[in-house]
């Protein structure tokens, strides 16, 4: 047989058993998604196709880690653009004098180069720079497909480059000499000239090579690709396509599974659970950026996405389930998160990891597996609306020591309903500040009202600690008090409430304006309700993540704090990028486990470093009792001075404000 | 092996308790109830030596009107069944008439082992299991912590103070009064207590109670509250002087 | 009128101090009754160590086993006894005997049981005992019934007048009961201490200033018979394990006396302390908040208070 035949047959063979075991694979997989809970995720369709495009050709989320992005981008381009290469390749070989060109040949010729750069830059970072998110990440298989990648190409200017040489004895046409344009194949052809290597049998030996490093390999990664990380290839972007699209702070979107949102098997996980199980690429880029694994806890966001896609191998493979909550996943992974969100936002391919985090753990909710202190707030607030084991009556006590009284906005409207939450009302040392965000309302002459002892917990910890039915049970008793009063907006003080009210409501109907008091207070200050002078402090902002990532709230506390005549200097780690506190999802009230350095401790730190900040502005009163503590264990006192947006605001419009809270002593 | 928990709500001492300043009265229906805290210890020892043991679980509570939910809570965690002890009873049942309801409902419907939790808040007139094992005459022990089946012994620890314990072993049946479950009791989720509410029933039985010995309560009164310490004035040696004294009033110093 | 028996507990073979104070009790109501004191004692010890016990008449009752505490048999040899000398009163400590025995053999003799005394006097025409309630945060006022009843007692409620007498002592055998019985006695467990159980603690914040500075600490609690426990950031700082911290993040303690060294009382803390039976602070800053859950305050320098008290402590 010609050698031309064999690489034919090869071609021909060896493409039919990679697409068969590719398409046996992908067949299973879909059985498992055809089997999984509906989630709609066809909403929103340019949207989705627009920021697709965004993430997938611009690499944005890549692009966070330049190093990483950049030769992601190079390798990544090249396979689109040696898509070219496998088309004319083949056809090189079944038409006989076919050519693709040399324009075509040259951009083939560059990327060639830059997915060369790209494996060498990929390679160096696996071996040298070593970053920790890789740290559980299969290793081995990273440097299997970095191998192929590189066959491939330097395949494609072999055969290539041979092929001048090989036309004639091969197939029988006599080729033109390659171009400079083609410059790679051009080199090398004069490289085999000088090494006598274009006789026939040698050129014919050549070419061939050539052609099974590049087309023969890319069939074995078609089949090797839905055993490896690398299914990524396939599923990145139809993954990255079907997103969640929804307002990000909706954790439960309707409708709520009828037997609830417990994930105890994988037919409890939606198709796009299954999807991302098999879509992450083992980045890390979830565990660099998650405050847990910061901290020691054996949390990391990467590694439950793992431990689930082996388990459902194994399970597909023939092995007996494992219980996911508690067995695939262990207990404390679980209860270390706080529900940031930092990994979701860093994952190139958007994979979803809190929603199975929060199913899981309403799974050992089920089962009465809780943490001790958390299992009595979830008791405190089914029986007295707040975690602070403090009566109800005594939710509107920090009113007492104001000069005003409040409304009651169940009895008489109210332009602005105040929804105060479960820290500003019952946390001794927040209540002054509480009263300083009355006071500035009163100065601002803005009507307003509270729900005094109507209003009760709005249950957000509660849905992300995984007690699904509580929450239910806390919006009900908030929605029906919400539905006796009058008013035109709502507003909070703390973000928790803001997230429940804004975009867990929803499914019981709720869909009045809600604001956060930051955006309500610019308001006033664009309104010219504030006589402002400026305090001249130096500071930084924490961003809370309930506010800004689940919120996409990042300009109102700027803008507030820059109207106060603060000079803000960010944090490397702001905005969408900023690092918890450690207190969301429920940890503030569970058991500190295998913490090493606490989250807020660490960003304390962050702070520190920033030059001549003074100043640690927060948006959150569970943050104001967070950093104080961490200002205070980490021996800062005196260099670092914790202050809500509030303290600021009251203070630049000259509010007789309690001593203790003066911003600019 | 057939145990079974004795169950009771107490007002629940986050809110105010409600007095009738006058009369000294509480007002029980203008206070909120909930599962005694020692009761949901002896639910859970009882769940914990169900699944070692394959016991079989009932709760009980004498109804007085807000029982259901603790009820169903329990049936929820994992008991098998639950009974309502129904009569002439209501918030302000003694204690003595609900340990002589029991009695008689035990009397015709005999446990092994019957747990309860050791004391409750409310129980100045005593405490249930007890009044329940000396009116039946079985033996007792109260302050009691891990119970475990021995085949048709019980074998449990019970706790002196200073962290003296000893191990007791009883023969069955026997009351016991739970000091602390060997793990925190479990959660109910709130779904699964109300999927319980929908898929089970609560045995409903009637006993008829004859006169007990009552309690004359004159008065309840809240003791003159502090609101702010004391303050010690004087040096370390004078102050030291008055903690120890202070200390001795309380019989808090040794020897 | 019937007699007022006390049943007596022993601590190393001699009257317990709450028995002590349950005779001098039991004592003041008997002569303003006109009536006589029995005291009740059980083990090899109990002849000796009630010879010289405020009480008219005592019963020692022994057995083979009754050195050691037997619930089954203890309340059915009690009850035995209430049944012959129709006592007034039946004063027992509201220890874990007198919670087996109290509403035990209460129930078992028909009579009423009042629990959580901690006063008794005699009003008009009355026996009135005051009871603890709704874990102490009411008092009820209860009329001992005319027919009598058993009533146990908080310890520490009445003090004792250290009067001694000359009780006529009866010694009476009995057999234990079979049906329950003491497999071992357990001793209290090694390793790192659980201060959830402790009955005192030593509690130190960040006042304390400095590592070394917790041996003082230790000494006072060695004085005390307490354990050392502390606020989070003296675990954050390393000076001493998880195990120890109170509050939120840590333990929920409640024990009979919480003596707060250097601790401002931050809402964290308090959550795992304020229910404590005495809570005694030491902190320079007398505003600080932990002012508001103490019953007793001071603003003596904890680094001088530590030694003078345990000094004191050691002295008695
Ligand atoms: C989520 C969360 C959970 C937390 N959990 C806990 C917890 O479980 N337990 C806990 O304790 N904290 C906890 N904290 C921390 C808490 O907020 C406080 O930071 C901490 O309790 C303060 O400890 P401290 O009282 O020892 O220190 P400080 O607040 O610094 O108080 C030291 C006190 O000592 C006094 N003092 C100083 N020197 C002397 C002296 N020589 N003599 C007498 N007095 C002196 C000072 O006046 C001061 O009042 C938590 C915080 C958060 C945010
Ligand atoms: S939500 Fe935050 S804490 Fe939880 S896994 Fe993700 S990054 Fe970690
Ligand atoms: S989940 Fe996303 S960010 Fe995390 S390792 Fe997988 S692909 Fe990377």
């Amino acid at each position: 047989m010609a050698l031309r035949d064999v690489l034919m047959a090869a071609t021909i063979i060896m493409f039919v058993a990679a697409g068969a075991i590719f398409s046996r694979r992908f067949w299973n997989i879909y059985q498992v998604m055809k089997k999984s809970r509906p989630t709609n995720r066809s909403d929103r369709l340019g949207e989705r196709l627009t920021s697709t495009f965004i993430q997938v050709f611009a690499h944005k989320r890549m692009l966070k880690i330049r190093y990483s992005g950049v030769l992601h981008l190079f390798i990544f381009s090249g396979f689109v653009v040696l898509l070219i290469d496998v088309v004319g390749s083949i056809l090189q070989l079944f038409v006989a004098g076919f050519s693709i060109g040399p324009v075509l040949g040259m951009i083939v010729d560059i990327w060639v180069c830059l997915v060369l750069i790209g494996v060498v830059m990929a390679i160096y970072q696996r071996a040298v720079i070593k970053p920790e998110r890789y740290h559980g990440s299969d290793e081995t298989d990273g440097y299997i497909i970095l191998g192929m990648i590189t066959m491939i190409v330097i395949g494609i200017a072999i055969h290539e480059s041979f092929y001048p040489y090989a036309a004639i004895p091969v197939f029988g046409v006599k080729s033109a000499p390659i171009g400079a344009m083609e410059f790679l194949a051009y080199g090398l052809s004069h490289l085999w000239a000088t090494l006598g290597w274009t006789a026939p049998r040698a050129a014919s030996i050549g070419y061939a090579v050539g052609y099974a490093m590049d087309i023969l390999v890319i069939w074995i990664f078609l089949a090797y690709l839905p055993y490896s990380k690398h299914l990524h290839v396939f599923l990145a972007i139809p993954n990255i396509f079907v997103r969640k699209m929804r307002p990000p702070g909706e954790l439960v979107p309707s409708p709520v599974p009828e037997e609830g949102i417990a994930i105890r098997s994988f037919g409890d996980l939606s198709w796009k659970d299954v999807m991302d199980l098999y879509t992450c690429t083992e980045c890390g880029r979830c565990q660099a950026v998650c405050p847990a694994h910061a901290a020691g806890q054996a949390l990391s966001p990467k590694m439950i996405i793992l431990e689930l896609r082996e388990a459902l191998k194994k399970e597909l493979a023939g092995g007996e389930p494992i219980p996911l909550a508690g067995g695939v996943v262990s207990q404390e992974e679980l209860w270390a998160c706080t529900t940031c969100g930092a990994c979701m936002e860093a994952c190139p391919v958007f994979i979803e990891h809190v929603p199975k985090i929060v199913g899981m753990r309403a799974a050992l909710l089920e089962d009465g597996e809780i943490d001790k202190s958390a299992q009595k707030v979830l008791v405190g607030w089914d029986r007295q609306g707040n975690s602070f084991g403090q009566p109800l009556k005594k939710r509107p006590q920090w009113t007492k020591g104001l000069d005003v009284a409040i409304k009651d906005a169940r009895r008489e409207p109210v332009d602005w309903l105040w929804f105060v939450g479960d820290f500003a009302s019952y946390d001794p040392r927040l209540q002054d500040l509480t009263r300083l965000v009355a006071q500035l309302l009163q100065r601002a002459e803005v009507d307003f009202g509270i729900l005094y002892d109507g209003e009760s917990n709005s249950g957000n910890d509660a849905l992300r600690i995984g007690e699904f039915g509580l929450f239910e049970a806390l919006a009900q008793k908030n929605l029906a008090k919400l539905e006796e009063a009058q008013y035109n907006m709502i507003f909070t003080t703390d973000p928790h409430s803001l997230n429940a009210l804004k975009n867990e409501y929803v499914k019981y109907g709720f869909d009045r304006p809600v604001k956060h008091y930051t955006e309500a207070f610019v308001d006033l200050i664009e309104g010219g309700k504030f006589d402002l002078k400026p305090l001249g402090i130096r500071a930084t902002y924490h961003d809370p993540c309930y506010l800004g990532r689940w919120n996409r709230i990042f300009d109102a506390p700027r803008e507030l704090i820059k109207r106060v005549g603060v000079d803000l200097v960010e944090m490397p780690r702001h905005g969408e990028n900023s690092f918890c506190c450690g207190a969301g999802g429920g940890r503030i009230w569970m058991e500190e486990v295998g913490i090493k350095e606490r989250p807020a401790d660490q960003r304390i730190k962050e702070a520190l470093t920033l030059e001549g900040v003074t100043h640690f502005v927060v948006a959150c009163p569970k943050d104001v009792a967070m950093f104080t503590a961490a200002v205070a264990s980490t021996g800062n006192e005196g260099r670092l001075r914790v202050v809500d947006v509030a303290e600021l605001l009251a203070e630049a419009a000259g509010l007789g404000i309690p001593d203790k809270l003066v911003a600019t002593r | 092996m057939r145990i079974l928990v004795l169950t009771k709500s107490v007002p629940d001492l986050v809110e105010e308790l409600v007095l009738d300043e006058d009369s000294g009265e509480l007002l029980h229906d203008e206070m909120t109830y909930v599962p005694s805290e020692w009761d949901d210890h002896a639910v859970e020892e009882a769940l914990l030596i169900k699944e070692d043991s394959n016991a079989d679980v009932t709760v009980l509570a004498v109804d007085t009107g807000d029982v259901d939910n603790m009820l169903f809570t329990a049936l929820a965690k994992g008991a098998d069944r639950a009974i309502k002890l129904q009569g002439d009873f209501d918030l302000s049942t003694s204690n003595r008439k609900r340990a002589q309801a029991i009695a008689h409902y035990v009397k015709e419907n005999p446990y092994d082992l019957i747990l309860s939790g050791v004391q409750a808040i409310d129980d100045i007139d005593g405490q249930i299991p007890a009044m329940v094992a000396g009116l039946l005459g079985m033996p007792h022990a109260s302050v009691v912590t891990d119970v475990r089946l021995d085949g048709d012994r019980v074998h449990f620890h019970q706790e002196y103070g200073g962290g003296l314990q000893a191990e007791l072993a009883s023969q069955t049946p026997v009351v016991l009064g739970i000091q602390a479950a060997r793990k925190p009791p479990r959660y109910a989720s709130i779904a699964k207590v109300r999927q319980m509410m929908k898929s089970s029933v609560l045995e409903e039985v009637e006993v008829a109670v004859e006169e007990v010995p009552e309690l004359e309560i004159r008065r309840f009164f809240k003791p003159v509250a502090a609101g702010h310490a004391e303050m010690i004035d004087g040096d370390a040696e004078e102050v030291a002087e008055r903690i120890v004294s202070i200390l001795k009033e309380r019989n808090l110093v040794r020897g | 009128m019937g007699p007022i028996l006390v049943v007596a507990e022993f601590t190393e073979g001699e009257l317990s101090d709450t028995s002590r104070e349950l005779l001098t009790k039991a004592r003041e109501l008997a002569q303003s009754l006109g009536s006589e004191v029995i005291a009740v004692g059980f083990g090899s010890h109990a002849e000796h160590a009630m010879a010289n016990a405020d009480a008219d008449r005592a019963v020692a009752i022994t057995g083979l086993g009754l050195d050691q505490y037997l619930p089954l048999t203890y309340e059915r040899t009690l009850s035995q006894i209430v049944s012959e000398y129709h006592p007034l009163l039946t004063m027992v400590a509201n220890s874990t005997m007198g919670l087996d025995l109290g509403a035990g053999v209460a129930a078992a003799q028909h009579m009423p049981v009042i629990a959580y005394c901690n006063g008794l006097h005699t009003d008009a025409e009355d026996i009135v005992a005051q009871c603890q309630a709704f874990a102490g945060k009411l008092l009820a006022e209860v009329a001992v019934p005319a027919g009598g009843a058993v009533i146990t007692v908080l310890p520490g409620s009445f003090g004792s007048s250290g009067t001694s007498g000359h009780p006529e002592v009866t010694v009476m055998a009995v057999d234990s009961v079979p049906g329950m019985d003491v497999v071992k006695i357990l001793e209290p467990e090694k390793g790192d201490v659980d201060i959830t159980r402790a009955d005192i603690l030593v509690s130190v914040g960040r006042g304390i200033g400095d590592p070394e500075n917790l041996g003082l600490a230790q000494e006072l609690a060695e004085a005390i018979g307490g354990v050392v426990s502390c606020s989070r950031p003296v675990v954050d700082a390393g000076w001493l394990p998880k195990a120890r911290q109170v509050g939120k993040s840590g333990q929920t303690v409640k024990p009979k006396l919480y003596l707060a060294l250097g601790i401002s009382g931050a809402p964290e803390h308090l959550q795992g302390m304020k229910d404590a039976d005495l809570i005694i602070a030491a902190n320079t800053d007398e505003s600080s908040s932990i002012m508001e859950v103490a019953h007793y305050g001071t603003t003596v320098d904890i680094l001088d208070l530590m030694p003078a008290l345990a000094e004191r402590l050691r002295g008695e």
